[in-house]
């Protein structure tokens, strides 16, 4: 089903904060394929390090926070040790993000179009003229009214949704594979995020990208990807197509992820959480790290790691998979 | 050592207090100065004019036989005094006019105050601190029973020049406080706004005045020294840094350095340790350095 | 942008009105009257009453006050002194150029060190880069510039024979001698503001590369130059702002310098005013400096202004 050689393929991810003197691991060995064209998901509770993972892709990860082992192998060439100069090519052209809170990731004093036309310059051999009719096809394509007028605005004239859409043009200006989405609508109105999700899901197809989408947001998921993979401690516990993910869900925190999307049709009762926190990245972790927020789990769970049960196009790291 | 930790911490690490520790050093020996002073700071003794340092004369003497080493520990008290006092009488007056514009905010009071002070900020400090002082002289002015020394005409004017700084740094605090849940919150239980402006808005809207009272009396050993450099500070013979630099100054070309280079040493020794307290407080108490403008003179 | 020029502009006039009456009602609340300085102990009351009358201090201070920012206003006019006679407009003409010059470049010295060294102390953080601009900073601001002069002139004049110890030698007289005579004067001048401004680019840029916009630029792949010059259009905000009253400052602290390298500026005129009892030189003097410093922000606020888009849209 999957082909032989995705477009990202992560093997082992690990990714350390410095916590006082010591090196701790947050990403924890995270493997993660995304095809060319195909939307993954990547659902997680706030520090499961869906964020980190996805950082780590352009290497754009906050100060303090390092790739301390496993490899990123994207278009065939390994991203973890590469130079800085071709790694600074590849960003922008070939992988492009966009940000949770559109307002603080654009340049509050540097016009939008000039930040797409600066991005656009650095990657592309394009002229003046060309770059400019580029930005304001780009910027009518994600669903900007009066591009050309816009195009010298400055992110504080513009609402939410709309910087959203300029930093979709922005990450899509050079052509790139893959788009890491990291959740684009969570800083949004509610009424505004449906619309950016469709404008996303409709330029990802029109341009042919495969997008990393992440999200806590399991309904969001279901929208608009192919695959889902969910993370819980910094590792991913659950990956399968969307439909077997809510057909069947194969881990219980999946299970419990499920359970708490709100649903009108449901009879009224008091909204269903997730008792518990996720572990303390600090914290030595023994066995299954979702074990004392899980309502299944048995003593094998709270002694020894669980083994990754796999069928085609589906894993899960649960004793109780199977 | 836990104790000496939580001191350091509450200085702002051991920059500030290494600050902190030098300032209160240099306090001491200035409230302490005839204990401290090996000898008389005025006592004249022409045999012994000009002699180079010494183990009799640590830091030399200067033309009259003077020992500079008791004159710069007498000196820190012209200086230490006049930089607190006028820091006292900033932020009193400061912290007053900045909580009675938030205690009369929303009204032509309030916009009449802040503008004022405003525009009263654009006041170069140490210019109108020199012209002021030389237009009211530098004799002593007998006023009723009271001796008004150029020292306490400096002293009055700088904190004058204080005021509107320390003024707006409460006003745009206290508005952020007053403007707060909790006010809000004993505003409801009946609470009446003047006591609360006193018991809750005042009390948390002082770390950074503190912080920057702490720069000031930086800023303020500075002017002092520059204005008694000129002439029109403390008077000689009674010792100062400004004045002794001000004297050294005619015994560098012919080579009798140690005359300007101890008292300026001094000078800087203060304020660095000030500037290392402010620096260190500001971190522990004002953290994003919202409010709080550090040294501009 | 021009709604926020106007009402900066607004306010600065403002702030000389406000400033300049409590310059001139201070001025005029001395104990001593010009006409007993100029007309000695014996002078009788009709002279004195005479004298008044001739340069307008009978009227009210308010009067007095109207009349002088009138000329001042309308024809450019600073008046002529009661006690000397002398014009303040040909005072002025003699001593600020020089003042002047020895501020503007030790403040161009300052501004350009110091955003340069303050930004490869922010990349290159706790680098050897680093830790000697912070050192510099914290040096700087506590070493005051008159007492830097004396240990300069004793190390390089006295001592050694590189520069003169003092004395101001004009353009006319040759390039090299004229730069060698000011050279320690705008050292000592500019290390001060040197180090402010260091600390101050140092803060402001650490604080911008940590900002999500700059995680946006270096996922766009933007190159070294881009990265920053998208970083510095931030970061020069309250660079600019701290800039600008330095200059404003510095003339304060020229005064000192002129005075222990002996240059004739208006520090010159100042102290000799003051020693003479001139209190309308003073008064001029001093209103010459705050009108300097209140353009000096005015400038910065124009080029904050001009730098960050959401300052001119606020005002508008």
């Amino acid at each position: 089903m999957m082909p032989a050689d995705p477009l990202l393929r992560i093997d082992g991810l690990h990714i350390s904060f410095k916590a006082g003197q010591q090196w701790r691991d947050v990403v924890r060995g995270v493997d993660l394929r995304v095809a060319a064209g195909e939307v993954v998901g990547l659902v997680g509770e706030s520090g499961s390090g869906k964020s980190l993972t996805a950082l780590s892709i352009p290497q754009v990860l906050p100060p303090g926070a390092r790739i301390s082992s496993g490899r990123i192998v994207f278009d065939g060439t390994d991203l973890v040790g590469l130079p800085r100069k071709a790694m600074n090519e590849r960003r922008g052209r070939d992988i492009a993000m966009i940000f949770q809170d559109p307002l603080t990731a654009l340049n509050p004093v540097i016009p939008v179009g000039r930040q797409i036309y600066d991005s656009m310059r650095t990657h592309q051999a394009i002229g003046h003229k060309a770059a400019l009719a580029r930005i304001e096809e780009l910027l009518a394509l994600v669903g900007i009214r009066h591009p050309r007028e816009r195009m010298r605005a400055y992110p504080h004239e513009l609402s939410g949704g709309m910087r959203q859409r300029v930093m979709t043009a922005l990450a899509v200006s050079s052509n790139p594979k893959l788009l890491i989405a990291d959740e684009p609508t969570t800083a949004l109105d509610v009424t505004v995020q449906a619309q950016v999700i469709g404008m996303l899901d409709r330029i990802r197809r029109e341009l042919g990208i495969a997008v990393l989408f992440i999200s806590h947001n399991l309904d969001l998921i279901a929208e608009i990807c192919d695959r889902v993979c969910v993370m819980y401690a910094g590792k991913v516990v659950e990956s399968s197509s969307v439909e077997s993910v809510f057909a069947a869900p194969r881990h219980p925190y999946t299970r419990q992820l499920l359970r708490c999307i709100p649903r009108l049709d449901a009879d009224t009762g008091p909204m269903p959480t997730i008792p518990g926190l996720p572990p303390r990245f600090d914290s030595d972790l023994v066995g299954c790290p979702f074990a004392p927020r899980c309502d299944e789990a048995s003593d094998r769970c709270r002694t020894s790691e669980p083994p990754t049960w796999r069928e085609p196009g589906h894993l899960a790291v649960c004793w109780d998979a199977a | 050592m836990n104790r000496l930790r939580r001191l350091v911490h509450f200085f702002g690490g051991p920059a500030g207090f290494a600050g902190g520790c030098i300032a209160g050093l240099l306090l001491l020996s200035s409230i302490f100065a005839p204990l401290v002073a090996p000898y008389d700071p005025l006592a004249v003794n022409i045999l012994d004019k000009l002699l180079e340092p010494d183990e009799t004369h640590w830091m030399g003497t200067d033309q009259s036989g003077r020992d500079v080493l008791s004159r710069v520990i007498w000196g820190s008290r012209a200086s230490l005094a006049v930089a607190g006092f006028a820091v006292v009488i900033g932020v009193t007056f400061g912290v007053a006019i900045g909580l009675f514009a938030t205690w009369v905010r929303g009204g032509w009071l309030e916009q009449a105050i802040m503008r004022v002070l405003e525009a009263v900020s654009s006041i170069p400090l140490l210019i109108w601190a020199i012209a002021l002082v030389g237009i009211f002289g530098v004799r002593d002015v007998q006023w009723g029973p009271l001796t008004i020394s150029s020292e306490l005409k400096l002293m009055v004017l700088l904190g004058l020049l204080y005021i509107p700084t320390l003024a707006r740094l409460t006003y745009i605090s206290a508005l952020a406080e007053v403007a707060s849940n909790y006010v809000a919150a004993r505003r409801l239980q009946g609470v009446g706004e003047l006591r609360i402006l006193f018991s809750d808005v005042l009390p948390n809207c002082l770390s950074p005045v503190i912080v920057q009272a702490t720069l000031m009396l930086a800023i303020g050993i500075i002017v002092e020294a520059a204005v008694s450099f000129v002439g029109l500070g403390v008077q000689p013979p009674t010792p100062s840094w400004g004045n002794m630099l001000s004297n050294g100054r005619n015994y560098l070309i012919s080579g009798e350095w140690w005359l300007s280079v101890f008292p300026g040493a001094a000078i800087s020794l203060t304020v660095v340790a000030f500037n290392l307290l402010g620096d260190g407080l500001r971190d522990r108490f004002d953290p994003r350095h919202s409010t709080t403008m550090g040294y501009a003179t | 942008m021009a709604s926020l020029f106007l009402r900066r502009l607004g306010f600065s006039v403002f702030s000389l009105l406000v400033v300049s009456l409590l310059l001139f009602m201070l001025t005029r609340s001395i104990p001593e009257s010009p006409a007993r300085i100029v007309l000695g102990d014996e002078a009788t009351k009709t002279q004195i009453a005479d004298f008044d009358r001739q340069h307008g201090l009978d009227r009210p201070i308010v009067v007095q006050y109207a009349v002088w920012l009138e000329r001042l206003v309308l024809k450019g006019d600073l008046g002529r002194s009661f006690t000397t006679g002398l014009y303040m407009n040909e005072q002025i003409a003699d001593t600020f150029p020089v003042t002047m010059e020895l501020v503007i470049v030790a403040f161009v010295l300052a501004s350009i060190v110091s955003v340069f060294l303050g930004t490869l102390s922010a990349f290159y953080r706790d680098s050897l880069v680093d830790y000697f601009a912070r050192l510099l900073a914290v040096l700087g601001v506590s070493i005051p510039g008159f007492w830097l002069a004396l240990v300069l002139i004793l190390a390089f004049a006295v001592e050694r024979d590189w520069f003169p110890p003092g004395g101001f030698v004009p353009l006319s007289a040759g390039l090299g001698p004229h730069l060698l005579s000011i050279a320690l004067p705008c050292f000592c001048l500019s290390v001060f503001y040197l180090a402010v401004i260091t600390r101050m680019t140092r803060a402001s840029l650490l604080e911008v590369l940590n900002q999500d916009y700059m995680r946006t630029a270096r996922a766009s792949g933007l190159g070294r130059g881009r990265i920053l010059m998208y970083a510095m259009r931030n970061a020069l905000l309250p660079v600019v702002t701290i800039a600008g009253v330095s200059f404003g400052h510095m003339f304060g602290w020229a005064l000192i310098i002129e005075q222990i390298f002996n240059i004739g500026g208006m520090s010159r005129a100042l102290l000799t005013a003051i020693n003479q009892r001139d209190y309308y030189m003073v008064q001029t003097v001093v209103m010459v400096f705050t009108i300097v410093f209140v353009l000096a922000n005015l400038a910065a606020d124009m080029i904050n202004g001009w730098l960050n888009p959401r300052l001119a849209a606020a005002a508008a």
